[in-house]
């Protein structure tokens, strides 16, 4: 059972897990189906140590965010979960609104409650990104709801560090303060993300295919996973339907 | 907190901090060499929200709307609508977040307060008039028109139940359309 089938969920939701370290404390906000997935599946493999925090469900052991903001300033959250409508080259999203002309926008959003706090207080944070396309990911978002980095001298405890999408993976490059394309997943191709992405993938080298879900780990995330958050209520209904379903990707 | 302002970890950069007068980006007072948010202290003069339980001398119980009770403590008048009036709240008993007499100067019994929001508990949102709501806020001539008949051509909160939360709560028995 190598080359198992999955769908996208499933796909970033193994990616994910892979950036949660053990001993460390992750957390992941509202309406976060995927990270949460990811979140638990990871402490069930390789970070049974990892302190996880999921919003807004029993798996959170504060009972006000607050407690959980001040966590974070304390510089003490090692990786936060976030997206946005649209994401950038430079690493900001943006939570807020769409169109050109930031006094007349054409669509607006309720926000990034907070998200513009958390994105600087968290050690990393892995941006993800359930669309793909030129529309999501754009050379310059819309409206700065988080920015990716800041100059020196400016306290912040961390940056993003990834960038996860259903047709490929992303580093961030501290020093230059860019998302550089860091490994494509199956069956996609290099000239499709090109295609799809509206920025510059900042390549350097040859980019390898994304190592794929393991039988384990998809085998944990349908048999362990799906039935842990359906029976603590932790997007029950999602995991119900997008874990074990029928795969949007073939391999 | 009664502090005239705070540093904040975050939000540089953004286009938020754009659009704030009362946010700057500020040194360490302190010679630490970084530079962060100092949001200035937010201190508005009435504040009004609603909560599921008060008593007769203000005590109230909010649920779980906990930024209610940051929210009385920065008001200088604290104004509450409740679901329910009851004989005693005490902090031990309360279901949720506590905010104490000492903050809250006046009650007002007001079932379906929260409508066409929901009340943790009691009722759900109701999605019919949300959809109006949305619907009309669109622009300010439709939503003048909302206004009127929802609200300026009510003449009190019964009336507004009557005509707008079915029996069950949870359904509008008439809608506006916008």
């Amino acid at each position: 059972m190598t080359a198992a089938a999955y769908n996208d969920a499933e796909l970033m939701a193994v990616l994910m897990a892979r950036e949660v370290r053990d001993g460390e404390i992750s957390a992941c906000g509202a309406l976060s189906q995927i990270p949460a997935a990811a979140l638990l599946l990871a402490k069930e493999l390789h970070a049974p140590n990892a302190e996880i925090i999921i919003l807004n469900t029993v798996f959170r052991p504060f009972h006000t965010s607050r407690q959980f903001h001040y966590l974070a300033q304390r510089g003490e959250l090692g990786l936060f979960f976030v997206s946005g409508v649209q994401i950038d080259r430079y690493g900001n999203y943006n939570l807020h609104q769409l169109g050109r002309d930031p006094d007349h926008p054409e669509v607006r959003f309720p926000g990034g409650y907070g998200g513009g706090l958390i994105y600087y207080a968290a050690r990393r944070s892995v941006i993800f990104r359930t669309e793909h396309t030129r529309r999501s990911l754009v050379d310059r978002v819309d409206y700065v709801s988080a920015a990716g980095s800041s100059a020196p001298n400016v306290l912040r405890w961390g940056n993003p560090s990834k960038l996860v999408t259903p047709k490929a993976l992303f580093g961030f490059d501290r020093a230059e303060g860019v998302l550089r394309l860091e490994s494509v997943h199956s069956p996609y191709t290099l000239e499709d993300i090109r295609h799809d992405t509206g920025f510059d993938l900042g390549m350097s080298g040859p980019i390898p295919a994304t190592r794929p879900p393991s039988a384990a780990e998809l085998h944990t995330l349908r048999e362990v996973i799906r039935p842990k958050m359906i029976e603590t209520g932790t997007y029950a209904a999602w995991a119900e339907k997008s874990l074990g379903a029928r795969p949007s990707l073939g391999a | 907190m009664g502090v005239p302002y705070i540093p904040v970890i975050g939000l540089v950069g953004t286009d938020l901090l754009k659009r704030r007068d009362d946010m700057v980006v500020a040194p360490d007072p302190f010679g630490g060499g970084t530079m962060t948010v100092v949001a200035k202290a937010m201190r508005p003069d009435v504040a009004v929200f609603h909560v599921d339980q008060a008593d007769r001398h203000g005590n109230v119980s909010c649920g779980y709307a906990l930024e209610a009770v940051i929210l009385a403590e920065a008001a200088k008048h604290v104004i509450v609508t409740a679901e329910e009036i009851v004989e005693r709240v005490t902090e031990s008993e309360a279901t949720g977040a506590f905010v104490p007499s000492i903050l809250v100067d006046t009650v007002v019994h007001a079932p379906f307060g929260a409508h066409p929001a929901g009340v943790t508990g009691r009722y759900a949102p109701d999605k019919a008039q949300m959809r109006c709501y949305l619907a009309a806020a669109r622009d300010d001539d439709t939503f003048a028109a909302y206004l009127k008949a929802q609200v300026f051509d009510v003449p009190t909160h019964e009336d507004y139940v009557a005509l707008f939360v079915s029996p069950e709560g949870q359904r509008p028995s008439r809608t506006v359309r916008a």
